[in-house]
């Protein structure tokens, strides 16, 4: 018995061989997906209150302001191939297809999408948050992401909602430095097709890549700028921040609640119709 | 065809363990319990009939209501702030988790759920099954999660056979535990109160002073607190003091609708005199202070309801008429429910 399995093992490992002996080129492989955050074409460095290196911006309002936090949840990616095939990447599955870019956490503005299959790719989509049916808390079906998003440093859980917050943004505006504090998610209520009550923050992305994505022998790396301009200065509104309760023309440094908060959502994740880019754009895809 | 699916893996369980003398197998007979829906309440909400009480969903809900592993430090349980004596609201302002922690919001009494449609001050969640989790897992409630919630109580000998009992397998999941608990709650049914005696004319009557204040209710404050749960579920802003939290905006922190902000919900009125203080976020001590604050003037606001905006922004009380309305909504007390 122990020996007609090592002969199987070798006749498999021949076979294996020789299947490839014409073609090296593996049915599979990585694709890495690199965040660069940043205000326009700067790099953002993050900062508290008083800090000197933290990248300050300023909006079309005229509002200097700088961050101290900020992140954002990833899901829901695929990859489309020329003919339009859609391949999707675990959008089913948070543990193995979200991930939480953190600006403070350099590993976190990598992510490495394994076993593409090989192929050329054209065109990229990801979601800007969580898609409803999935953004639900639920610790048991995916208790990585719900780990790793409800970590002490990372606080992505949005609990009354029992949601995930889509994106998390603290950070500094005016030449007095008052704070702001951003934080956006879902609330909708019901099935699709028949919501009952609340607004989805959720927004998908839909980037053509400049260049084809080539997975096969090489593992591609697509670079994508988010430029948190679009934050205040986007494409749905230019906002004043204020500090009033009078919210109707303008948005209150912060935002917690649905209230305000899609003004946001629309300027960074687009607003879901004429825009689908939002504050994101592929600078290169690298073979 | 859920339950005979359930029977009959059970009937086969039975007949494959039929040797086996060690298994201490019973049969699984767990009872539906019909609410006891007093007449003229509101329709049930739709939910309820996905989730129909039983007799050991129930015993495993309140169990759970009572127990103190739901919090991350064992300190708390839903019924540290959810006391019956009050109607299973509390006495604090604002409510208070684990290590003292103070929360957002005033604690809601948890009476006649199985009868409202929208569930908590701004309405977030529209089923009862869905609430559980929000305080297991909020930083200044129980600060816990469900994965540790399981893993405090899967070794328990009693909610090992609650569970079987409950669920047909000793199988402990996330929605088992929000579905007997909202089971339990369901059972919490307020209508034995004076008011309801009277009304069913079973040989109580109101005091000159009741009457009066009765005939004060029906003609100022009946448009909101209609029905005979005493809200008609309504979202409105009233102008009542604001609550400073960044994180406040009323209802319209759910819809997104600047219609909504600092709306909410309209609330029941039974039972109120156990539920003190008043107001979202309880700016006042007591009823005389709230009925004082209506009579003066409430806040100005875009979308105040028309009801204030079209009377000066505000219901205009005598002092006489105040008392009368305190001594009805006294009548709304129903000694049974709260365990007296």
């Amino acid at each position: 018995m122990k020996n007609s399995r090592r002969y199987l093992l070798i006749s498999l490992i021949v076979l294996g061989f020789m299947s490839c002996s014409d073609d090296d080129v593996p049915v599979a492989n990585n694709v890495t997906l690199e965040f660069n955050n940043t205000f326009e074409d700067n790099t953002i460095v993050l900062g508290d209150a008083t800090s000197s290196e933290a990248t300050v911006h300023t909006s079309d309002a005229g509002q200097v302001h700088h961050f101290s936090e900020l992140k954002y949840v990833i899901s829901n990616i695929r990859l489309i191939k020329e003919d339009g095939t859609e391949i999707p990447y675990n959008v089913n599955d948070l543990d193995k297809g979200a991930t939480v870019v953190d600006q403070s956490k350099e590993a976190t503005l990598q992510y490495v999408l394994s076993d593409i299959p090989s192929d050329e790719y054209v065109q990229i989509k990801f979601g800007l948050g969580v898609k409803t049916e999935l953004n639900n808390l639920d610790q048991a079906s995916f208790p990585d992401f719900y780990a790793v998003a409800g970590a002490n440093d990372t606080q992505m859980h949005w609990e009354w909602g029992t949601g995930y917050r889509f994106t998390k943004i603290e950070g500094f505006y005016d030449t007095d430095n008052k704070e702001l504090s951003i934080h956006t998610g879902s609330t909708i209520e019901g099935e699709e097709g028949s919501y009952t009550q609340g607004v989805d923050a959720y927004r998908d992305i839909t980037l053509d890549l400049p260049t084809n994505a080539i997975v096969g022998s090489g593992s591609p790396k697509i670079k994508i700028k988010a430029d948190f301009d679009y934050l205040l200065s986007g494409n749905s509104y230019t906002i004043t921040l204020v500090s009033t309760t009078d919210i109707t023309n303008n948005a209150t440094p912060s935002a917690h609640t649905a209230t305000e908060m899609m003004k946001f959502v629309d300027n960074i994740g687009g607003n879901g119709d004429t825009d689908i880019t939002g504050m994101f754009s592929i600078t290169a895809v690298e073979n | 065809m859920k339950n005979l699916i359930r029977t009959v893996a059970f009937v086969l369980l039975l007949a494959s363990c039929s040797n086996d003398d060690n298994l201490e197998l019973v049969a699984f007979d767990n009872p539906e319990v019909s609410l006891n829906i007093p007449s003229d309440f509101p329709e049930l909400n739709s939910a309820v009939y996905n989730n129909l009480p039983t007799q050991y969903g129930i015993e495993l809900g309140e169990k759970l209501f009572f127990d103190n592993k739901l919090s991350a430090d064992n300190t708390i349980s839903c019924s540290t702030c959810h006391i019956q004596k009050n109607a299973f609201s509390d006495h604090n302002k604002k409510a208070i988790g684990i290590e003292n922690r103070i929360g957002l919001r005033n604690v809601p009494p948890i009476q006649n759920m199985a009868f409202m449609q929208f569930y908590n001050w701004d309405g977030s969640k529209l089923k009862l099954e869905d609430q559980p989790l929000v305080p297991i897992i909020t930083h200044e409630e129980m600060d816990s999660s469900i994965l540790e919630v399981i893993g405090k109580i899967e070794d328990d000998e009693d909610y090992i056979e609650l569970f079987y009992k409950a669920f047909g397998d000793e199988e402990i999941t996330p929605d088992r535990i929000y579905n007997s608990i909202a089971q339990y709650e369901y059972t919490l049914i307020s209508s034995n109160s004076k008011y309801d005696k009277v009304k069913r004319g079973e040989g109580e009557t109101f005091t000159e002073e009741e009457a009066q204040g009765y005939a004060v209710f029906k003609e100022k404050c009946i448009s909101c607190h209609s029905t005979e749960l005493f809200t008609d579920q309504s979202f409105r802003n009233i102008g009542f003091p604001l609550n400073s939290n960044s994180e406040e905006a009323g209802r319209s922190r759910v819809t997104g609708d600047i219609k909504d902000y600092m709306s909410f919900r309209v609330p029941s009125l039974r039972n109120i005199e156990y539920t003190a203080p008043y107001g979202s976020f309880g700016q006042f001590a007591t009823l005389k202070d709230l009925l004082d604050y209506l009579s003066n003037g409430v806040l100005e606001a875009d979308n105040l309801d028309p009801i204030l905006k079209d009377n000066d922004n505000r219901i205009s009380l005598t002092d006489e008429e105040k008392n009368n309305l305190i001594s009805f909504l006294k009548t709304l007390s129903d000694k049974e429910f709260i365990g007296q």
